[in-house]
């Protein structure tokens, strides 16, 4: 168990009830529920995962969607070096609102930041396919235009949320503890941690070679 | 007797001490602050004014003694003692009465504790009070903890009757509810002296001998059946409730006699405290309805400022509907308005959803869907926010509300905010035993479409004037959250710099944690049942400031009568030779406990405070309190640790007297720090 412990610092954005939160409930606690309290502020949450023979621990910032609160975000992105990008497949309004975020991220966030575009709750298409008012397509132009990571998924069915987080530490190159800056802080830091959640690792590690 | 009882408060407060644990860590921070004030009080003089007052009271009942002036109406030497001691102990009055009354009641204990505890303090904490309303200033005003001296004083009164065949004469002493609570503000000696001299009368059955030393009798008398004037002899009810809790007391002060600077804890059993302190609970609420009852009952104006007083420490299940009303300035405090003034607000609003939905007016949709998509997601635990009727009410209200607020808007945090309104509101229209159930029930169940509707207007004027007094929080950029949350920061790093500094070091920011603090009022941090009771408090803060706030010019209207009485409470209050300068406003009066701390930019604070909303103020010293409380666990964490704590505080089980504990706490920072804030921005 020990794994050099890589951290990404990850944030969530995009338009209210798109399902921002659910998505990190499922990837942090592999649970959902249908009505959750709308997230003021930004809510933070950790989860380790293995990828190869290294451990990443995303550092989740979960932010509200509220236009109201779109003035806290730079605070919660600017050091990230993840993010994702949250609309709704059943309205086309958030899309539009997605579409945003990528500019302001690019314009205002670090230029290597990994952003990965969900458009969440495919779900509901299973029932009615016609609730779909994103096309796919429409979705993955834009990933591509912007060099995006694209997937949909389900909070609800658990589907794809986990591949979500895999590509990303993918796509960020995982430093090895004892190299990188040598920043020493860091070091003791993630030992630390390291020691305390052990446990909590191998069960992720399971859980997410799925 | 002036040992005994004196030792008697002592005891209570050591033993409450010993049982205090989580408190004292908390406490020791406030030391640290008390000792960095300059407090004039130090716990010697105040002693040694311990015993002058003992023999001041005993010379006046032995010698029916010429020193004392007599009150106008009064020919009863016990009752004039009584008054007499009064104004004499006027400067340690908030002190003593405070200690030994709020042991009384289960449900302030934790009071009781802090007191206690700062007690031991060098400092004297006769400065400033954690009781809100037993401040030097509020003479004629009854604090709910002080039912233990009401009891003794309406008993002592109807000993007084009886015996001195002075019926009728009492008024203006002990038998007046509102009055005769306050009088025990003496001191706890006066008090049991009195006890014993009218004790020791009854057992020597009408011959006025002077029985002091009599000490059998007064047990004996204790246990002996004696009817209990309630409510200053109108009504007679709670009679066997206040006799157990009598006789629980004397055991007290039985055990408390021995060594009074010992805990005491063992000599008693757990039970027998539990069972103690469960009486002390009902009794202490009986007494507190009742107290209730006779301000609501008043047949022409109500006395909002009395109402405040009480409602801080909360107000009983039934009540609190219509105090709320009226705590917020909704609800006029004149009696004769009220039904017509209820009913045209009912109708406006009414008039105001007719015409929002109609077809002149173009639905905002992007405010509605945004209303419609978190109405399911508020309180999502609660039943009672799942049914159809509580959907389309709470939609409607919110919806109105964004509308005629476009500075606004609907901003999410304020459907958190209707439903403490909405669901107290509720409880109105249950019998009284099932308004706890009210979380369970549809309230299409057992309302009528009027009523229903009635719930609806008053919620909705009710959420309209509370978010008048925080508008900034919701208007664009949120300005008032960033400058709460700095305040917070600020007050933290004066009151504990450990945690400060520790959160600097691991990067922790105050808005990572604060802004849902500020932008829900901490409704997400409590229980429901919980958050009720700290809306109490929250109202009664609220609208101190109402009348005098520039942003509320309705309010006056409907307050006014308060304003002029709490100019005049402010001159008595001012303790001597602590204030350079008088208090201006309503609201200064009510801190000038630390006058000395400020004194000296009092003045140019005041007339910049008056704007401020006093909520918010007072909910950055609630976030403090809440936020140190934690401290000691805080500074052994890191950044992550710290961060998923304070998102998911262990705070599920927290009750009322948790919550009334973090109250007192903010109330004590508050004390200490209020005009000091508005330099730190």
């Amino acid at each position: 168990m020990n794994n050099p412990v890589t951290s990404i610092k990850l944030v969530l954005l995009g338009e209210a009830a798109v399902g921002k939160s659910s998505i990190v409930l499922r990837f942090v606690s592999n649970d959902f529920a249908e009505n959750k309290e709308p997230t003021i502020g930004a809510a933070f949450l950790t989860q380790r995962v293995n990828i190869d023979d290294h451990t990443v621990k995303f550092e989740i910032w979960d932010t509200a969607g509220q236009e109201r609160f779109a003035s806290l975000a730079p605070m919660y992105y600017r050091n990230a070096q993840a993010a994702l990008v949250v609309y709704d497949v059943t309205k086309p309004q958030s899309f539009i609102k997605a579409r945003h975020w990528v500019k302001e991220l690019h314009e205002q966030a670090s230029k290597d930041i990994v952003i990965a575009l969900i458009g969440n709750k495919v779900d509901i298409l299973d029932d009615d396919p016609n609730e779909r008012k994103v096309a796919k397509e429409e979705a993955e132009k834009l990933a591509q235009e912007e060099n995006l990571l694209f997937f949909e998924t389900s909070a609800k069915t658990a589907l794809n949320i986990n591949e979500v987080f895999l590509k990303i530490g993918e796509n960020i190159p995982l430093k090895n503890a004892n190299d990188g800056n040598g920043d020493g802080i860091n070091v003791t830091d993630n030992q630390r941690v390291n020691l305390a959640a052990s446990a909590d690792a191998t069960a992720n590690a399971s859980a997410c070679s799925c | 007797m002036g040992v005994r009882s004196a030792s008697y408060s002592n005891g209570m407060s050591e033993k409450d001490t010993t049982k205090s644990t989580s408190l004292v860590t908390s406490l020791m921070k406030s030391w640290r602050i008390s000792s960095t004030s300059s407090s004039p009080a130090s716990s010697s003089s105040e002693s040694l004014h311990n015993s002058n007052q003992h023999h001041h009271s005993k010379s006046a009942l032995a010698s029916d003694s010429p020193f004392y002036p007599s009150p106008i109406h009064n020919p009863n030497t016990d009752s004039r003692h009584s008054i007499d001691s009064n104004i004499e102990s006027n400067s340690r009055r908030g002190s003593t009465r405070k200690y030994s009354s709020s042991s009384q009641d289960g449900n302030f204990d934790a009071m009781a504790k802090q007191t206690a505890s700062m007690r031991k303090s060098s400092k004297g904490a006769s400065s400033y009070s954690p009781l809100r309303y037993i401040s030097p200033s509020m003479t004629n005003l009854e604090s709910p903890r002080s039912s233990f001296f009401r009891q003794h004083h309406t008993r002592n009164t109807h000993h007084n009757q009886y015996y001195h065949n002075t019926l009728g004469n009492n008024t203006n002493n002990t038998s007046d509810p509102t009055i005769g609570v306050s009088l025990p503000t003496g001191s706890s000696e006066n008090v049991s002296a009195e006890n014993i001299t009218s004790n020791g009368g009854h057992h020597n059955n009408k011959y006025f001998q002077d029985l002091d030393e009599d000490w059998s009798a007064v047990i004996d008398d204790y246990n002996a059946p004696i009817p209990i004037l309630l409510n200053g002899g109108k009504g007679e009810q709670n009679n066997s409730l206040s006799r157990t809790s009598t006789n629980s007391s004397v055991t007290n002060l039985k055990s408390s006699l021995q060594y009074p600077q010992l805990p005491l804890i063992e000599t008693r059993s757990r039970e027998e405290i539990e069972n103690e302190k469960e009486l002390q609970k009902l009794n202490s609420m009986m007494q507190r309805i009742t107290k209730f009852d006779s301000i609501l009952n008043n047949k022409h104006i109500i006395n909002l400022k009395e109402l405040r007083q009480i409602s801080w420490n909360g107000i009983p299940k039934p009540h609190r509907p219509v105090v709320w009303k009226l705590l917020i300035g909704y609800l006029p405090a004149n009696k004769n308005r009220q039904e017509t003034f209820l009913k045209r607000k009912r109708q406006e609003y009414a008039e105001g959803l007719k015409h929002t939905f109609s077809d002149q007016h173009k639905r905002d949709i992007p405010t509605w869907h945004q209303i419609e998509i978190d109405i399911p997601r508020t309180n999502p635990h609660i039943q009672l926010y799942q049914f159809k009727t509580v959907h389309e009410s709470l939609q409607r209200i919110l919806y109105l509300w964004a509308i005629r607020h476009p500075a606004s808007g609907y901003v999410q945090g304020i459907n958190d905010l209707v439903t403490p309104f909405y669901q107290t509101f509720l409880t109105e229209y249950l019998p009284q035993s099932q308004i706890d159930d009210v979380e369970n029930r549809d309230p299409a169940t057992y309302l009528t479409e009027t009523q229903l509707k009635d719930v609806e207007a008053d919620t909705f004027w009710c959420l309209t004037k509370l978010l008048e007094q925080i508008t900034d929080n919701y208007i664009h950029g949120q300005p008032g959250i960033l400058k709460q949350v700095k305040i917070l920061s600020q007050l933290v790093k004066r009151i504990d710099i450990d945690l400060y500094e520790h959160f600097q070091i691991e990067h922790v920011e105050f808005i990572q944690f604060a802004f849902r603090w500020m932008n829900c009022l901490l409704m997400r941090e409590f229980q429901m049942s919980a958050v009720i009771r700290m809306w109490d408090t929250y109202l009664a803060e609220t609208s101190i400031d109402t009348s005098s706030s520039v942003s509320t010019s309705l309010t006056n209207d409907l307050t006014a009568p308060q304003t002029p009485t709490l100019r005049t409470a402010s001159t008595f209050s001012t303790p001597p030779g602590n204030t350079v300068a008088s208090p201006h406003t309503p609201s200064s009066n009510r801190y000038n406990s630390v006058t000395t701390l400020t004194s000296l930019n009092k003045e140019e604070t005041d007339t910049t405070k008056v704007k401020q909303s006093s909520l918010n103020e007072f909910h950055v010293f609630v976030c403090a309190a809440f936020l140190i409380k934690w401290s000691d666990q805080l500074c052994e964490m890191d950044f992550q640790e710290i961060i998923t704590f304070l998102q998911n505080p262990p705070t599920k089980d927290w009750d009322e007297t948790d919550i009334e504990m973090l109250l007192s706490g903010a109330y004590i920072w508050q004390s200490l720090y209020k005009d000091a804030t508005s330099h730190w921005l």
